[in-house]
């Protein structure tokens, strides 16, 4: 796996800290960048401002470049973006409002507020960067996020955001914001699990969710906002997908893509694994009417964190490589696999005697 | 709750057809319609309205949002001037019984851009907002002035981001410098194939000599520049109209997948010679046979074919937005996202206008090169090319798919105001939606197979045709 955090020594830090690492000096240096001096081994050290910044390092794909977060008291310091990897994701709060079933991030009640030091970190990100947004659930500090979210449009017009959000706490006036920040600047990833508002509410663990989600979904509709909608794939939800795609087609035209998911197995998922996870290598059924019922009518569909070979065939053009790089395992069988360059395999805590019954190399 | 307004159709096979002003469909017996022409719904009838977004509870709420959207989305807007077509000439070296450009003789002389015509389209092109443009070449035999061409190509890739050019050639006799033109990235090719050879001999090229030499540079064309930058029409005689087979076969040994059909078109000095007026009954008929061998020619076929416009007006039933077609579009605003540029730099809204100006019907020039285009004319038009009040439309569940073309109307019966019913274009279209929604209700395996191909889906199921039961 690749490490989202390194070790540092540590230093005398009142508040977090954001740095971009380079193994070099350039003409576009800023007051964060740390350039590297001495390298023996794994140890780097930086000179950073004229202070001494040392880290220790294994990733063979070098930090030149990174952008990391070191915070007070911590001896490891968060890598907020990896240069090199298109998966970069600031998790902004781990507050959150729900309680999913297939939660991969269960919430909690502290929030450590670093949007200051997100908003930098994203105006250090290579061009043309997409950074995540997640949580918890990053709207519940909305006034905050959007602060950050316009602050870094005006300064860094290359870089776009996909935020994870469950979209309930938009308001009417949001609207002009969103259509200032750029439409095209967020792409919000919105998830909803079934047409019947008390299933919905049930998977999300939340009473009026549903109906909460119905407004959030129409002021996105009215600001021209770009959305993937996300729909985990569930035991719960699996008699639902074939009315909600008539409820996409119908209702959320607009969207950009509908992202039909497969279950990761952490956090509650993995508590819920046995009552959630549906085996979608030996029943697609309720995934090919989802597919079928949406993608004639000019709706794009995308399955996500789907194995190529629980696919049948005619179906595969629609499941791209989802599973971000640091979490992604490839099985015994995938070795004798044609299909695996173009796979996104597995994520790292998926467990195959539990997991997909139907696979088999390509 | 409320229920949209809903419209409705006796359909050839089986119940009524229901539709509403976003074009979302569903089918219903004579039952449902008493139910509902009397206010008097039930419980089933409302979840199903509801489920199929026919209906929402308050105003703003997101199933009365989301109709708007694609309500919305089914209208065309034009964008910026971005695709223009150029008639450097109007001479051409084929005599075509049914040409539907005005053609003039290969050597008569006053028919060709002048110098300063060429001038003036260039510095037209120049004045231009757009960063990609789409230029088609049309005549006559656009060939037969290959300077011109290469003029325009090369002033047009100094000046924009991305280029295309379409060279629309009869491909009879291109000399060597036009097949190097037409061997560039950029450069793509339309042409007529009148279905089998002797179609086209019978048509076109009127000595066996002359067909061969076609069907060389055809051939020829296809190897050289594949089949994804060569596309092929067969213009079809309703009332002698060549076996569908024949076509079918024909194309699909070239490798051509798609066929589009055009019936000759009542202008230009066609409408001398054939009796193309009240043709559409005989055409209708022709064409859902056509559809019918197409579907069993998909049945067992490894590369599958289709006909362009089913498609596209298939995919127009089933999605909002699909406006890529200038032939079929609500409102009909012309003039604005593309122009033609005639032999003698007038401007015309498109090249139907441009030919009905030619035989002296109507003139719809805007303007020309040397002066600027000028609006008002086309624009007054323009403010009728709407069929969403039109009280002929109103009514017609086919309405949010169809489109209006009012140049058509004016060069088939000189007005706008015909009753559209009356129209050759509402009864074409008509025929069309009707065979459209046959197929979508159709449980045989064959059409389900076509319409998954047609319209971009592994399997065509059930669910896209709702009916209340």
């Amino acid at each position: 796996m690749i490490g989202l955090r390194i070790q540092i020594d540590p230093l005398p830090l009142v508040e977090p800290m954001v740095v971009r690492l380079r193994d070099c000096a350039s003409s576009e240096l800023t007051e964060h960048d740390a350039i590297l001096i001495d390298r023996q081994g794994n140890r780097l050290e930086y000179d950073f401002n004229g202070f001494s910044l040392v880290v220790h390092s294994d990733q063979p794909e070098g930090l030149d470049c990174d952008v990391v977060m070191a915070v007070p008291g911590q001896t490891s310091a968060h890598r907020l973006i990896r240069a090199t990897s298109p998966h970069n994701t600031f998790l902004v709060t781990e507050q959150c409002d729900q309680l999913c079933v297939m939660c991969s991030q269960p919430p909690k009640k502290h929030h450590a507020d670093l949007f200051a030091q997100f908003a930098t970190a994203a105006i250090l990100a290579p061009e043309r960067s997409v950074i995540g947004i997640s949580g918890g659930e990053p709207l519940l500090h909305k006034e905050k996020l959007f602060q950050m979210l316009e602050n870094v449009a005006r300064l860094r017009p290359d870089v776009t955001f996909h935020v994870l959000s469950n979209g309930q706490h938009f308001e009417k006036d949001d609207v002009k914001r969103l259509i200032d920040i750029g439409t095209d600047k967020i792409l919000w990833g919105i998830p909803l699990y079934s047409t019947d508002p008390e299933t919905h509410d049930r998977i999300v663990g939340k009473d009026g969710a549903f109906r909460s989600l119905e407004r959030g979904l129409g002021i996105l509709m009215q600001a021209g906002a770009s959305v993937e909608l996300r729909t985990v794939v569930l035991q719960q939800n699996r008699d639902h997908l074939g009315a909600l795609a008539d409820f996409v087609f119908t209702r959320l035209s607009f969207i950009n893509v509908w992202a039909l998911m497969q279950l990761e197995r952490i956090g509650y998922g993995r508590m819920n694994w046995t009552t959630s996870f549906l085996d979608t290598s030996s029943d697609f059924e309720p995934i090919s009417t989802a597919i079928n019922g949406t993608v004639a009518r000019g709706i794009s569909v995308a399955l996500y964190n789907f194995p190529l070979c629980s696919v049948p065939k005619e179906y595969r053009q629609y499941a791209p490589s989802t599973i971000s790089d640091w979490k992604r395992k490839y099985l015994g069988f995938c070795a004798r696999c044609d299909a695996r360059s173009a796979c996104g395999g597995f994520f790292e805590w998926y467990s195959h005697d539990q997991g997909f019954s139907g696979l088999g190399p390509l | 709750m409320t229920v949209m307004p809903l419209k409705f159709r006796k359909l050839p096979v089986g119940d009524l057809l229901f539709a509403d002003d976003a074009g979302g469909f569903f089918q219903a017996d004579q039952e449902f319609l008493h139910r509902y022409a009397l206010g008097d719904l039930t419980d089933v009838d409302i979840t199903f309205l509801e489920a199929n977004g026919h209906a929402f509870h308050e105003l703003g709420d997101l199933s009365y949002a989301g109709f708007e959207y694609r309500f919305a989305s089914r209208l065309y807007t034009p964008g910026d001037l971005d695709y223009v077509i150029l008639v450097p000439t109007l001479r051409c070296d084929l005599a075509c019984g049914y040409c539907q450009v005005s053609r003039v003789n290969e050597n008569t002389p006053g028919f060709d851009w002048t110098d300063e015509t060429l001038k003036a389209v260039i510095r037209f092109l120049d004045g231009l907002t757009t960063k990609m443009i789409k230029v088609e070449f049309q005549g006559g035999e656009p060939l037969l002035r290959l300077d011109v061409l290469q003029e325009v190509r090369d002033f047009c890739r100094t000046r924009f981001d991305k280029c295309e050019f379409v060279v629309c050639t009869n491909l009879q006799d291109p000399s060597d410098d036009a097949w190097e033109f037409l061997e560039h990235d950029d450069v793509f090719v339309s042409t007529s194939f009148d279905a089998d050879p002797g179609t086209h001999e019978a048509q076109r090229t009127i000595t066996a000599a002359k067909t061969q030499q076609f069907l060389g540079n055809f051939r020829r064309a296809l190897e050289r520049l594949g089949t994804d930058k060569v596309s092929a029409l067969p213009t079809i005689n309703p009332h002698n109209p060549p076996p569908a087979r024949s076509i079918i076969d024909h194309y699909a040994s070239l490798n051509l997948r798609s066929i589009y059909l055009r019936p000759i078109n009542h202008q230009g000095f066609a409408r001398k010679k054939y009796d193309a007026r009240g043709s559409a009954s005989t055409w209708n008929a022709y064409y859902s046979a056509f559809i019918d061998h197409l579907v069993d020619y998909n049945w067992i076929a490894e590369q599958t074919v289709e006909e362009y416009y089913f498609v596209h007006c298939l995919r127009r039933v089933l999605r909002s937005g699909h406006n890529g077609h200038a032939d079929l579009r609500n409102p009909s605003i012309v003039g604005s996202g593309y122009v033609v540029i005639d032999h003698d730099g007038k401007f015309y809204p498109t090249d139907e206008a441009r030919m009905i100006s030619r035989v002296g019907q109507f003139d719809l020039a805007m303007g020309d090169v040397f002066t600027g285009i000028s609006r008002s004319k086309i624009d007054e038009l323009n403010q009728e090319a709407s069929n969403n009040f039109h009280p002929d439309c109103v009514h017609c569940p086919y309405q949010p798919f169809c489109g209006i073309d009012l140049i058509d109307d004016l060069s088939r019966y000189g007005r706008i105001d015909l009753p559209k019913h009356l129209t050759d274009f509402c009864q074409k279209h008509t025929g069309i939606f009707d065979k459209i929604f046959s197929m979508i209700y159709s449980s045989d395996p064959k059409v389900r197979k076509s319409l998954a191909i047609w319209s971009g889906v592994p399997n065509f199921d059930g669910s896209i045709g709702k009916r209340l039961q």
